[in-house]
């Protein structure tokens, strides 16, 4: 009985002070109390640590320890019910772990294992950013299961088609599931947002529920090469003759036909000129009219010959460019940003 | 008359244009060109008192030798003119014409020249002697490269002579044609239209001389 009162007078005293205290002090004094096996003192301080009223949430690694603590601290008093409820609420917090076997006895430890195999749990760890190379490098999952459990893991778009399915098989403990980056065909992802939906089979009602998180991927593709300038005149040489020379050959022959028939009134009496001088014009005329057709554009053949060793140089040039950023393309790097794991509706695909 | 012989015309042409050739300097290599020229000429005569007009055919030829730009050359010509329609008082001419020239080409589309150029008409009486000095400009356009070219050449003569009582006056004409060179070949034909007219002196008149002239000609490199 004054032993009642005194931890009683304890933890009115301490009361008042609770409120001012961080919920670490209150988890520390609670160990502390549990190490002098004052045990109500324990209880009421771990629980004022674990509750949501407090300033100063803690952390799920001290959550994690504060539940240890109280589930052994109840089970010393008796309350098995109790200390399996907190073991239960520690094994959804963390799935992976485990109380230290230095600290608890065995009962302790025995009832959370009882616990655990008794608790279905499945939980999902993805890193918040990863960056990959598709093909070459992962894209990891971990699945945590409290016991063995058959999970389907696949990768959907936001508007829920079917991209890949990542992993389908039993977990046992833990389960890193790895994707490649690819679709089923084997192409890269467009860019936007992904599902990846873990889901246990079967579904039942007490069962862990599906999770899901949601992937935002995005393309980093490396810049490509340019095309190599075509080949120019010069150093080419013209492959297609002029239209030029065929006015001037026009204006040329024009200009001697028409000298031709204007000697006599340019340079003498034009009265006595002959007229077979229009003849002359008219052959100077149709040489004009020849030479304007010959020069009409038209390949050359021997220059395109010539160059042809350039051009080739240039075609070659220009698939390495080719292949080159077709390699490039294909060496685009994938950027997986996470969002928090989630729980999904049950039956959602 | 003397009868006029186009072999010995052509040769004479030959001759003179080998002996320029070899008169060329020695530090470059020169290039000879040769051409043959037959003519259906026209000569129109007006004294002022008097017009004829005689045609006939001519023959002609010239040599000439280039070093570097420069270029010397050597021409006769020979023709028989009878009166337009065989009839009239004209009597018959024989026409000789002996040209030299000297010249250059400052760019390659025109050569210049200058020279003596001696012209005769005789008749079985008389022989009507012109002796004149002119400088000629031609300019040349091709046509097709290596293939067809037109050319149109003009003169004027600085200084003239007459052995008729009316003295000379201006001398001047012009030539325009069109050549042909088969490709990678050294040889050409010309097809080309001439005209000179020669004032006479005093009261007036002038004599006209026209020629449409079929040409070959070889260049020896």
């Amino acid at each position: 009985m004054p032993r009642t009162l005194a931890i009683l007078a304890v933890v009115l005293t301490a009361g008042s002070q609770l409120a001012a205290q961080s919920a670490i002090d209150l988890l520390q004094q609670g160990v502390r109390a549990y190490q002098r096996l004052e045990y109500d003192a324990a209880v009421a301080l771990l629980r004022e640590s674990l509750s949501r009223r407090m300033a100063g949430v803690l952390a799920d690694s001290q959550r994690a320890r504060a539940l240890s603590y109280l589930a052994a601290t109840q089970l010393f008093q008796q309350q098995r019910d109790s200390a399996a409820a907190a073991f239960r609420e520690l094994v959804r917090l963390d799935p992976r772990y485990r109380p230290d076997e230095l600290i608890f006895p065995p009962q302790v430890t025995n009832l959370f294992d009882e616990v655990r195999r008794a608790t279905k749990v499945l939980t999902v760890q993805v890193p918040p950013a990863t960056e990959l190379h598709p093909r070459l490098e992962w894209f990891t999952a971990r699945l945590v299961t409290t016991s063995l459990q058959t999970v389907t893991a696949t990768l959907a778009r936001d508007d829920g088609t079917p991209v890949r399915t990542v992993y389908d098989g039993p977990v046992a403990d833990s389960l890193l599931v790895k994707w490649d980056g690819l679709t089923t065909g084997g192409d890269l992802p467009e860019e936007g947002r992904y599902i990846l939906r873990v889901t246990p089979r079967p579904e039942t009602a007490d069962g862990p529920r599906p999770l899901q998180v949601t992937l935002d991927i995005t393309q980093v593709t490396p810049d490509t090469l340019s095309w190599p300038a075509p080949p120019t005149a010069p150093p080419l040489l013209p492959e297609r003759t002029s239209a030029t020379p065929a006015l001037g050959s026009l204006g040329a022959a024009a200009l001697a036909g028409g000298a031709v028939v204007a000697l006599p009134a340019l340079f003498g009496r034009n009265a006595d000129a002959t007229g077979a001088r229009f003849a002359v014009a008219a052959a100077v005329s149709v040489a004009g009219i020849v030479g304007f057709f010959a020069h009409q554009p038209r390949p050359i053949e021997d220059n395109i010959r010539k160059n042809a060793p350039a051009r080739a140089d240039w075609q070659r040039r220009v698939e390495a460019v080719k292949a080159e950023n077709a390699k490039r393309r294909g060496s685009a790097r994938l950027v997986i940003r996470a969002g928090p794991v989630t729980v999904a509706d049950r039956g959602a695909p | 008359m003397r009868p006029v012989s186009p072999v010995r015309t052509i040769a004479g042409i030959f001759t003179l244009a080998l002996a320029a050739a070899s008169a060329a300097g020695a530090q470059h290599r020169p290039i000879i060109a040769l051409r043959a020229d037959a003519l259906m000429m026209w000569v129109h005569s007006d004294t002022g008192v008097t017009h004829t007009s005689l045609r006939g055919p001519a023959f002609g030829g010239e040599g000439r030798v280039s070093v570097n730009d420069l270029v010397f050359g050597l021409g006769l010509l020979e023709g028989q003119l009878k009166p337009v329609g065989g009839v009239g008082g004209a009597p018959q001419r024989d026409v000789v014409q002996g040209t030299v020239f000297v010249g250059g080409r400052p760019v390659p589309w025109l050569e210049m020249t200058a020279g003596p150029v001696v012209r005769a008409y005789v008749t079985d009486s008389t022989t009507e002697r012109w002796v004149f000095w002119q400088a000629r400009a031609r300019v040349d356009a091709s046509i097709v490269v290596g293939k067809l070219a037109s050319y149109l050449e003009v003169w004027r003569a600085f200084s003239s002579d007459v052995n008729l009582p009316t003295g000379a006056g201006r001398i001047q004409g012009g030539e325009a044609g069109v050549v042909f060179q088969p490709p990678q070949r050294p040889v050409w034909l010309r097809l080309s239209y001439r005209m000179d007219d020669a004032l006479l002196g005093g009261p007036g008149g002038n004599e006209t001389m026209e020629a449409i002239t079929l040409s070959g000609g070889i260049v020896i490199p």
